[in-house]
C-alpha cells in the first residue's frame, strides 16, 4: 500500500490493481481470516471473481438443508450420551465440513465473548441450544443478540443469576454484562452494577428453560448509566446497549478477532466504524463486510499480524490440504492447546493474540501438528500426504514447498529454513514428506496468519 | 472434504481415549552447567476468583459477622482458633499444623487503594502493580526476572500448569516458560538428530525483516526447546515416601518439589488454584478448594524439609480480591476488596501480620486494607530474593518484617 492513509480511507474498500493485487495470496489470506483456510481449488475459483463477491458469498450463503439436517442428527447423537465433551467433538467435525466458513469463524468469536464453560454447565442440551442461538445471530442485530444471551439458560446458570432473589440480587451477570459483553472495564461504577443487577432479579432456570419468577423480581425504582425507572431486564439491556461505549468496544474486539492482533492507533482505528456501527443500529453483518473487504484488511499492518488460535493452526492446516481426522481427538487435544471449544478458560474467553504462545503450547503444537499430520485417521483428500500431493503433480519437495507456501503461510519461509526442510524430505517417502510439513508447523513462521 | 458421518459416530462412541502421543523415546541428557543451586526459592500460589478472605482467617469472636453471614458464618466450635479472636476455617487443618510448627505467616486485610471489583482488572493490578490507564506492558516477577539475565542456565521462573502465562511473569525481554506437565513438555520427533537440529536451527534463524509478532514468537520457540532439554533431566530426581494428596495443586506443588530438589537454578515458581468465585452454594466449594491449599503446601514443605531446601524455600498466596461481608440470596458472596495473604516455609516469621478485619469501617459495604499488597511484595523481594524493590514495583514501599533471616 502506498503512503500513510488515513483511518477512514484505511477502511474504503480494497481495489485489486490500487491497493494491491487480487491474487492467490490474497484470496489466501482472506480465507485464513474470514474463514480458516482454501484449498487451491477454492483459491482459484476466488480469484475469478471480486474480492467484494466472495466476502458476499461468504456471509450471505445458507448451508444445504441436508448438510443442515446432518448436522442436526449428529448434534443429538453428541447428546445423548449426557455429556459436553462429544459435542465439543461435533463442534470440530461441523468447523472443518462447513462450506460457511465465515459464519462459524463468528460463532466462535461470540462463543469467545459471550464465554461459556461446559465445566460448570454441564447439561450438553443448553450448550447445544446456546451455540445454536449464537449461530443463528452470529450476523445479525447485536441488540437481539445480547437479549437472548440474557435469557439463555447456560448463560444464566453460569453467571449465577439464576439464583437472583430480590432481597439479595446477585451481581455476577450485571457486572459482565457491562465488563465484558458490551462496554468493557471502566465504563460504569459499582453502583450501576449494583443498581442493574436489581433489573434481573426473578430471571430464573426451571427445567432447561428460561422463567420469569414474579415474586422474586424487585419492583423498586432504580437508577443506572444516567436511566431511572422501575427498569425490566430487557430495558435495562437496551440502556446498556444505548452507551455510545458499545460500539467502540465490539468494533475494536472484532479488529483484532478478524485484523491483527496488536493494532497501532486502535482508538482512531476504531472511531470510524464504531460510528457506522452505531448509526447502522449495531447490525454486524455490514461491519463485518467493511472490515473484510477494506484496504487496512489486505494491507501489511494486516497480512501476518495475527498469531493463528489453536483452532485456526490444526483446522487451518486440514482445510488447506483436504484433510479429514478424528475430531473426538482434535478437540481433546484443541483443550490442552487451552481452545477446548466449549471450554473457555474463564467468562473473559480467549484473550488471543501473544497469550496462545508460551513454551508448553509451542511444543504442544508442535507435538500435536506431528500427531495430526502422521495420525492413521488423517487423510488429506483420502490420501496420505505425499499421493495427495503428487496427485496434484508436485513430487519434487522443493514444488510441495512452494505449494505449502501458499496455502498455510501469510509470510515467507526464510531460505535457510527452506533448504534444511528440502534435506529432510529428500528421500520422497511417506515419512519424509510427512516430517518436512511437521518441521513447516514447528516454524515461528506458521504460527502467524 | 469428505468426512462420513458414521466415522464421526465412532468416533463420538470410542471418544474416551486420551490423545496420546505414544512412544517417547527421551531426550538426549543436556550436560547440566555447573550447579549453582538457587538460592532462595519463591513459590506463588495464585488463588483465582477472589478468595472469601473472612471465611478463611475468621474473626470468630466478632458479632458482626456472625450478623453479616447469617447462614455463611462457620459455627464458632467448627473454627480452628489462632489468636486474638481470630481463627481458620476448619478446613486450614495443615495450615494451623504449620503455624504450630512456626512455618506460616499470615498478612491480613491486604489490598491497594481504589480498589476495582473487577477479577480481570483487580487481578492485572495485583500482577503488574500498575492502574489500567498506565502503560502495562510486564509483570512484577517478570520485572524481577530481567534483572538476573544472564545467570546461569536455567530459567529465573517457570510457570507451571495449564493456563495461559501469568501476566506477572511477562517481561520485554525474558521468556519465561509455562509447562502445562513434565511429560509433555519435550518435542516429539526430536529423538531424530537431523529432525531437532533441523528445527533448532528454524528457530534460531535470523528474519530478514524485524517483526515484533514474528520475533516474539522465535525467541519464545527457542526458549522452550532449550527448557524442555534442561527439565528432561531434572525431572528424574528420585521420588520420596510424603503422601500427596490427590489434587490439581498438589500435583503441580509435586512437580515444583521435583525440580527445587533437582537442584535447578530456577528461583520463581507460579502455579494457580482456580474456582473462588463463589458467588452462589459457597460452603462446600470453598471447604474443598481451602483444603486442596492447606493439604498441598503442608505436603510440599514436607518434602522440603526431608531434602533439606525448606529453609531457602518461601510459598506465597495470593487473591485479587476478598469478598463483601454480606452474604447474598444464592447462599454466596460477591465481589469485595481485601483479604488475607499467606507465607509459608522455613524462614518465615509465623503468626498473624497486619490489623484484623474491622467489620465496624465498611467502605460500601466493603473490608477496608490496611497493608498494601506491594509491601508484601517488597518483603519478598527485599528480604527474600535480595534485590532492589523501588523500580519492580515503580514505587518504594517499607517491607514488614515477615521473615526470620
Amino acid at each position: 500500500m502506498a503512503t500513510e492513509l488515513t483511518a477512514p480511507e484505511l477502511w474504503q474498500p480494497f481495489e485489486p490493481g490500487v491497493d494491491g493485487q487480487w491474487d492467490l495470496v490474497a484470496a489466501a489470506h482472506l480465507f485464513r481470516r474470514a474463514g480458516f483456510g482454501a484449498t487451491r481449488q477454492q483459491l482459484e475459483v476466488a480469484v475469478r471473481k471480486s474480492p467484494l463477491q466472495v466476502i458476499d458469498e461468504l456471509l450471505d450463503g445458507q448451508e444445504p438443508p441436508e448438510y443442515r439436517s446432518e448436522m442436526q442428527t449428529l448434534a443429538t447423537a453428541a447428546i445423548s450420551g449426557g455429556s459436553v465433551a462429544p459435542l465439543s467433538a461435533w463442534w470440530v467435525y461441523r468447523i472443518l465440513s462447513t462450506p460457511l466458513q465465515l459464519l462459524e469463524k463468528t460463532v466462535v468469536f461470540w462463543h469467545g465473548h459471550f464465554a461459556t464453560g461446559a465445566d460448570k454447565v454441564t447439561d450438553p442440551q443448553l450448550m447445544l441450544t446456546q451455540n445454536q442461538v449464537l449461530r443463528r445471530l452470529a450476523f445479525a442485530d447485536f441488540h437481539e443478540l445480547v437479549q437472548q444471551i440474557s435469557k439463555d439458560p447456560a448463560m444464566l446458570l453460569y453467571l449465577d443469576s439464576a439464583s437472583n432473589r430480590k432481597a439479595h440480587p446477585n451481581e455476577n451477570f450485571a457486572r459482565e454484562l457491562m465488563e465484558l459483553f458490551c462496554l468493557g472495564e471502566g465504563q460504569y461504577t459499582e453502583q450501576d452494577i449494583r443498581e442493574l443487577a436489581r433489573c434481573f432479579t426473578g430471571w430464573e432456570v426451571r427445567r432447561g428453560e428460561f422463567r420469569f419468577n414474579r415474586f422474586q423480581h424487585d419492583t423498586g425504582q432504580r437508577s443506572f448509566l444516567g436511566a431511572t425507572g422501575v427498569l425490566s431486564g430487557e430495558e435495562a439491556v437496551q440502556v446498556v446497549l444505548r452507551q455510545p461505549q458499545t460500539a467502540e468496544f465490539i468494533v475494536g474486539k472484532l479488529l483484532r478477532y478478524f485484523l491483527m492482533d496488536e493494532p497501532a492507533g486502535q482508538a482512531e482505528l476504531v472511531a470510524p466504524l464504531a460510528q457506522q456501527f452505531r448509526d447502522g443500529g449495531l447490525q454486524i453483518r455490514p461491519l463485518l463486510r467493511t472490515m473484510l473487504g477494506s484496504r487496512l484488511f489486505f494491507s501489511r499492518q494486516c497480512v501476518g499480524r495475527k498469531l493463528k488460535s489453536p483452532v485456526e493452526l490444526t483446522l487451518g492446516l486440514l482445510r488447506c490440504l483436504e484433510g479429514s481426522t478424528n475430531a473426538v481427538e482434535l478437540a481433546q487435544a484443541l483443550q490442552q492447546l487451552g481452545q477446548g471449544l466449549l471450554y473457555p478458560p474463564s467468562v473473559k474467553g480467549w484473550d488471543g493474540g501473544r497469550t496462545w504462545i508460551n513454551s508448553s503450547t509451542l511444543l504442544g503444537r508442535s507435538n500435536l501438528m506431528r500427531r495430526l499430520i502422521t495420525s492413521e485417521t488423517t487423510r488429506f483428500g483420502r490420501l496420505s500426504l505425499r499421493d495427495f500431493l503428487s496427485a496434484r503433480g508436485l513430487q519434487k519437495p522443493e514444488d510441495m514447498l512452494s505449494e505449502l507456501q501458499l496455502l498455510l503461510f501469510a509470510v515467507p519461509i526464510p531460505v535457510t529454513a527452506r533448504e534444511s526442510i528440502v534435506a529432510l524430505m529428500k528421500s520422497g517417502s511417506d515419512a519424509a514428506v510427512a516430517e518436512g510439513l511437521h518441521a513447516l508447523c514447528t516454524l515461528p513462521e506458521f504460527q502467524l496468519c | 472434504m469428505r468426512l462420513d458421518r458414521r466415522g464421526f459416530l465412532q468416533q463420538v462412541a470410542t471418544g474416551s481415549a486420551v490423545l496420546s502421543f505414544g512412544g517417547l523415546v527421551p531426550l538426549p541428557l543436556l550436560a547440566s552447567a555447573e550447579k549453582t543451586r538457587a538460592e532462595r526459592i519463591l513459590v506463588v500460589i495464585e488463588l483465582q476468583g477472589g478468595n472469601d478472605g473472612l471465611n478463611t482467617v475468621i474473626p470468630v469472636a466478632d458479632p458482626l459477622y456472625r450478623r453479616r453471614r447469617p447462614t455463611l458464618a462457620i459455627p464458632q466450635p467448627d473454627v480452628l482458633p489462632v489468636a486474638d479472636g481470630m481463627g481458620f476455617h476448619p478446613a486450614l487443618r495443615g495450615f494451623a499444623d504449620l503455624l504450630e510448627a512456626g512455618q506460616l505467616a499470615v498478612v491480613q486485610q491486604v489490598g491497594y487503594p481504589q480498589p476495582n471489583r473487577s477479577h480481570f482488572e483487580s487481578m492485572d493490578i495485583w500482577h503488574t502493580c500498575l492502574r489500567k490507564d498506565q502503560q502495562r506492558p510486564d509483570g512484577w516477577l517478570g520485572r524481577w526476572a530481567e534483572r538476573l539475565q544472564g545467570v546461569g542456565g536455567d530459567a529465573a521462573a517457570l510457570h507451571l500448569g495449564p493456563e495461559k502465562l501469568p501476566f506477572a511473569l511477562m517481561s520485554r525481554s525474558v521468556r519465561v516458560p509455562s509447562v502445562r506437565s513434565l511429560e509433555e513438555f519435550r518435542l516429539r520427533g526430536a529423538e531424530d538428530q537431523t529432525f531437532r537440529e533441523a528445527v533448532q536451527s528454524l528457530a534460531e534463524a535470523k528474519r530478514a525483516e524485524p517483526d515484533d509478532l514474528l520475533n516474539f514468537v522465535a525467541s519464545s520457540t527457542a526458549s522452550a526447546l532449550t527448557a524442555s532439554e534442561r527439565l528432561a533431566t531434572a525431572a528424574k530426581v528420585a521420588a520420596t515416601d510424603v503422601v500427596w494428596p490427590q489434587s490439581g495443586l498438589a500435583e503441580r506443588l509435586r512437580t515444583v518439589s521435583q525440580l527445587i530438589r533437582s537442584g535447578l537454578q530456577t528461583s520463581v515458581y507460579y502455579v494457580t488454584l482456580g474456582g473462588f468465585d463463589t458467588h452462589a452454594q459457597q460452603p462446600d466449594a470453598h471447604r474443598g478448594l481451602l483444603r486442596q491449599l492447606s493439604e498441598a503446601v503442608q505436603a510440599l514443605l514436607s518434602e522440603l524439609r526431608g531434602s533439606g531446601d525448606l529453609q531457602r524455600t518461601t510459598v506465597m498466596a495470593f487473591s485479587e480480591f476478598g469478598r463483601r461481608v454480606e452474604e447474598n440470596a444464592s447462599e454466596g458472596t460477591d465481589h469485595g476488596t481485601a483479604g488475607p495473604m499467606f507465607l509459608a516455609g522455613g524462614s518465615v516469621r509465623a503468626g498473624l501480620h497486619g490489623k484484623r478485619p474491622d467489620l465496624t469501617n465498611l467502605q460500601d459495604g466493603d473490608l477496608q486494607f490496611s497493608t498494601d499488597f506491594r509491601e508484601v511484595y517488597a518483603a519478598l523481594l527485599e528480604r527474600w530474593l535480595k534485590v532492589d524493590s523501588a523500580e519492580i514495583l515503580h514505587q518504594r514501599f517499607s517491607p514488614p518484617d515477615l521473615f526470620t533471616v
